[in-house]
């Protein structure tokens, strides 16, 4: 059931000011971004909490760590490729070698900043981040989970990651605390497992509703916790399926597919086909929805891709 | 004006803190031994005598703050830690051992005292500054320090953290640059030119001050005339000498990582024995 569209990064910002209320402990960084992240109401409401810190991702790293050390919970969000690949090594050390309680947040991320190039694209911000130990990397997949995902990060204690989109995206799921490690079983199935993480879980929903019209027992698990991965989960519908196919915004290398690739490697007589974006820097188009369809990721892609490896294997 | 008595009590603490250093670097057989020993006169004064502190209480909430940017002159760090009573000395002949608690860089996990990853040039600043933003938002009165080397001048996100503390307005935050001119590969003007520097952080913003940087009295009247200038960040410019104390490697870029000798070890010890019975004299 698709509900109403909502900006994604809205429903993030507008959570995080909420529950700045009661949580005097949040403060928000912004690299000329804060606006565009959805905390203008946070800023006019907490001036004093807001740091406008211009464009400077490596400083802000460093001062949400610094800041962090005496009991704050930093929120830095900015463009994804800005808070993972630019101020890595910040990250790396500052936050996860440091173990500080920062929150950072890539928004436009994936292919949805898709006129203004691989610059702007983010295919490699988890496995960036799945490369620092004890990252959790989160990507939530529809505007009240962002919301819930929003509250779960805070609360947690330690350093996050969490990708967000840019166009509205529609509410698809009933409102349920957000489980830090869990995934979701959207659909029982025998045949194949898809397994699908961030916006790309909605296409995938389609995508099932059609294979399984066809006659296809699509298994389906949304997959919003990257890092750790539900491991448990992926392994029984491993055990049950035989054969995965994982859906993501980002690399082939390197991302979900790499990890669930890496959950199941033990297993005889499974098989996991990874879609998402080859090795490459990204196409453009000024139609983002247009760029999903090139890379496959709508759901007629899917639906296509899943009918092709069930066929060959 | 600083007392004369004092300054010779701390004169001599910052001889035994080398000799501590000495005696890390014959447990790990090298170090990095230029840098901290021209820094150990600024940090012997902030543990002794500026900062607000308890080595019993290493995480007090209000405690002043100090964090080496300049991580690998970690050995002055632990020299003065373990001189201070954070830690027992013994902790000092495991240098250099498989899990040791006093690594080559330091790690605030691992020992009481330390309070941030440092060893990739040109973090501290910035942890220092959102260390320093947290007192002034919730109006604590703590001090925030942090050494930072010459030759790490020319990493552009110490200029993000300049840029930030002057508009934050942090003078509860003090930056010692430790300018012993040499780094590796030679002297820090012709490897990259950062000079000058005390001007360029004036420019940016902040209120500098120039001193020798291994003279106790002008250290000590530096720290007692901090915040320099009210709503503006301090940086205190400290002309000092690579290797000070060793006579056979002052100003000597090759002492900026040392692998050691027995020999030289204990001539080093034997000359700093020599210092300290000097100024015990003479107090």
């Amino acid at each position: 059931m698709i509900g109403n569209f909502v900006d994604p990064r809205k429903a993030f910002g507008s959570a995080v000011t909420e529950l700045a209320a009661d949580n005097q402990s949040i403060v928000v960084f912004s690299a000329d971004s804060g606006k565009s992240s959805g905390f203008g109401d946070f800023a006019k409401k907490y001036p004093h909490r807001y740091f406008e810190c211009g464009i400077m991702e490596q400083g802000i790293t460093g001062m949400a760590s610094g800041m962090a050390t005496t009991g704050k919970i930093p929120v830095f969000c900015a463009i994804a490729p800005f808070v993972t690949a630019r101020p890595y090594e910040m990250v790396r050390n500052d936050l996860g070698y440091m173990r500080q309680n920062v929150k950072v947040v890539g928004r436009n991320c994936g292919i949805t900043y898709s006129d203004l190039g691989s610059t702007h694209q983010s295919l490699d911000d988890f496995g960036l981040m799945n490369l620092i130990p004890g990252m959790v990397i989160l990507a939530p997949q529809d505007p009240v989970e962002i919301e819930e995902a929003t509250k779960a990060m805070i609360e947690y204690q330690g350093p996050v990651y969490m990708r967000i989109g840019n166009p509205k995206i529609p509410v698809i799921f009933e409102r349920s605390p957000f489980v830090i490690g869990k995934g979701q079983l959207l659909r029982e199935g025998t045949d194949v497992t898809l397994i699908s993480t961030g916006s790309t879980t909605l296409d995938a929903i389609q995508a099932a509703e059609n294979l399984v019209k066809q006659g296809i027992a699509v298994q389906h698990i949304g997959m919003p916790t990257v890092k750790p991965l539900d491991v448990e989960l992926v392994r029984e519908a491993a055990g049950k399926t035989g054969k995965i196919v994982t859906v993501e915004e980002h690399y082939v290398n390197s991302g979900l597919g790499s990890l669930v690739t890496n959950a199941v490697s033990d297993m005889i007589d499974v098989v996991v086909k990874r879609l998402g974006i080859p090795e490459e820097y990204g196409k453009t188009s000024g139609d983002y929805r247009e760029l999903v369809a090139y890379y496959h990721l709508d759901a007629a892609g899917i639906e296509e891709s899943v009918k092709e490896f069930l066929y060959t294997v | 004006m600083a007392d004369r008595v004092r300054i010779l009590e701390l004169q001599i603490l910052a001889a035994k803190c080398r000799k501590n250093i000495l005696r890390m670097v014959r447990s790990g057989g090298h170090g990095h031994i230029g840098g901290a020993l021209s820094a150990i006169d600024i940090i012997t004064a902030l543990y002794f005598e500026k900062m607000h502190i308890d080595p019993l209480h290493p995480k007090m909430e209000d405690r002043d703050r100090f964090l080496l940017s300049a991580g690998h002159k970690c050995l002055a760090q632990y020299a003065v830690l373990a001189e201070r009573g954070y830690f027992d000395k013994a902790v000092l002949d495991t240098y250099g051992n498989l899990g040791s608690v006093i690594p080559g860089h330091p790690d605030m996990h691992k020992l009481p005292g330390i309070e941030a990853n440092t060893g990739s040039l040109g973090h501290g600043m910035a942890i220092a500054c959102g260390m320093a933003m947290a007192a002034k938002m919730d109006g604590k009165a703590f001090h925030v320090y942090s050494v930072t080397g010459d030759g790490e001048l020319p990493e552009g996100s110490n200029w993000e953290a300049a840029a930030a503390a002057a508009k934050f307005k942090l003078d509860n935050l003090t930056i010692f640059v430790d300018n012993n001119h040499l780094q590796i590969s030679g002297d820090v003007t012709e490897v990259m030119n950062m000079e000058p520097i005390d001007k360029k952080f004036m420019d940016f913003g902040w209120a500098v001050r120039v001193i020798d940087g291994n003279n106790m009295e002008e250290i000590l009247d530096a720290l007692e005339a901090l915040p320099f200038e009210k709503g503006k960040p301090n940086m205190i410019l400290c002309k000092t000498i690579k290797a000070k104390g060793l006579s056979f490697g002052e100003n000597n870029a090759a002492f900026h990582f040392w692998d050691a000798s027995e020999e030289l070890l204990c001539q080093a010890e034997q000359e700093l024995d020599t210092y300290i019975k000097e100024l015990e004299r003479i107090g």
